[in-house]
């Protein structure tokens, strides 16, 4: 397998999340996951412009971040799934990781509504992840450090947390796949969906916002990189109702 | 100084072939062992999905004179589409290093190891910089390479090479190379007790 020629720097998993791509996180919302959109006073002289030009809609609530267990998992199956998504997107210098975004209310809806099938393989999933953790690293998932938690997640992702009483249905990384997809899609997809609380996954790859139109202006803005975000649903403009 | 020739051709034959030496001389042997491994016995599970995964610790002596840099690649030639499938990729050693001390840091926000500041992880096949130990499938015990090279020079090698890159790179460079081979079997989770 050979690469492109020429030095190519290493990058972290943060950096990654940073070039991904706006428009296509902001499109990883499956269409049957509802949700109502919730309307509050616009915050900022910004915003109330952007009303103006999107013909008076409100922006959205953030909505409150989840306390206690899920809807569809225990308090165990709760802080095991937690803990793995604070892995997936952590908290840190670029800004609020998965947990403070809201990933696991979006889970958690998602699961009681159009991934109602992907409930079991939470929960058979998330007791395997806890089980080969136990098994390889000597204690529960959520009591590893971060490091032997990342390393216990990279064997997940790779499939090689098999083995005889381990659990998983299929590959351990199938398994992996689906959370990290669904972290993503809570991070990065709409905030009517419950996740990208405070458009915090928008902030973190820099994605402008939902817009109806691009002026001029607008976009020599976006290309000297001075562009203000619009930070509202799409849901908040008439022409998604 | 020169070794015997089938001793060489085996190396070279780890390699593919791929890493000729210096201006077409035959590269020297030298010893590559580990304080918690036995070339030709089992891996401790440690280095291994069967536990914490670590890297391992090596050690190397009788490297070449002139050595100025060295490599490491550990590759299973029983697995891969075609083999070997390579499970860890590390290069940019300097020459002061006796070894590779166990757990090389998988993040690279961690920072190397001071006896080997400067060494970078390349892209094994799972596509990661970092160690990712055997696992084969349940049943079937493979082989498992620590290959290492000593290099004629520093060549301050970019990050991320793969196996063929890293070869293609220490090509005319490699005076010296050394090999230690383990075993592994997966053990079934439901036997392994801590």
């Amino acid at each position: 397998m050979t690469d492109s020629k020429g030095p190519r720097p290493a990058i972290s998993r943060r950096d990654l999340l940073r070039t991904a791509g706006a428009a296509g996180a902001a499109a990883l919302i499956p269409d049957a996951v509802g949700g109502v959109t919730k309307e509050s006073p616009a915050t900022s002289a910004r915003a109330a412009a952007g009303e103006e030009q999107a013909g008076g809609l409100l922006s959205s609530d953030t909505a409150p971040l989840l306390a206690g267990p899920l809807t569809n998992l225990t308090a165990s199956e709760t802080e095991i799934l937690s803990a793995m998504v604070d892995r997936l997107i952590p908290s840190d210098k670029l800004g609020p990781g998965a947990l403070d975004a809201g990933v696991l209310q979006y889970i958690d809806r998602a699961l009681s509504e159009a991934e109602s099938d992907s409930a079991e393989v939470y929960r058979s999933g998330l007791a395997a992840l806890d089980t080969y953790s136990r098994y390889t690293r000597g204690g529960p998932f959520i009591d590893l450090s971060t490091i032997d938690q990342d390393s216990v997640l990279i064997d997940v992702q790779l499939g090689v947390a098999t083995g005889a009483g381990v659990g998983f249905v299929g590959s351990s990384g199938s398994f992996f796949n689906m959370v990290k997809s669904h972290t993503w899609q809570g991070m990065f997809g709409d905030p009517k969906y419950g996740g990208n609380v405070n458009f915090a996954g928008w902030d973190l790859i820099d994605y402008p916002g939902v817009r109806l139109g691009v002026s001029a202006e607008d976009q020599r803005s976006l290309e000297a990189d001075q562009l203000d975000p619009v930070r509202r649903s799409a849901y908040d403009f008439s022409l998604f109702e | 100084m020169r070794v015997s020739v089938p001793i060489v051709g085996a190396a070279l034959l780890l390699t593919g072939g791929a890493a000729a030496g210096l201006r077409g001389q035959t590269p020297t042997t030298f010893i590559v062992e580990s304080p918690t491994m036995t070339t030709g016995t089992f891996m401790p599970r440690d280095y291994s999905p069967d536990g914490r995964n670590l890297s391992p610790p090596l050690s190397w002596r009788g490297l070449p004179v002139g050595t100025r840099q060295l490599a490491v690649i550990s590759q299973d030639y029983g697995a891969g589409r075609p083999p070997p499938w390579v499970h860890w990729i590390i290069y940019n050693i300097p020459a002061s290093a006796q070894g590779l001390p166990e757990g090389i840091p998988f993040d690279p926000d961690h920072p190397m190891p001071t006896e080997i500041t400067g060494a970078i992880q390349g892209n094994n096949g799972w596509g990661l910089a970092a160690y990712r130990g055997p696992a084969p499938p349940a049943g079937s015990v493979h082989h498992y390479h620590f290959a290492v090279f000593a290099l004629d020079e520093e060549l301050d090698l970019p990050p991320g090479l793969d196996r063929g890159e890293l070869l293609q790179a220490i090509d005319g460079h490699v005076i010296g190379q050394g090999d230690m081979v383990t075993l592994y079997e997966r053990q079934p989770m439901n036997e392994l007790l801590r």
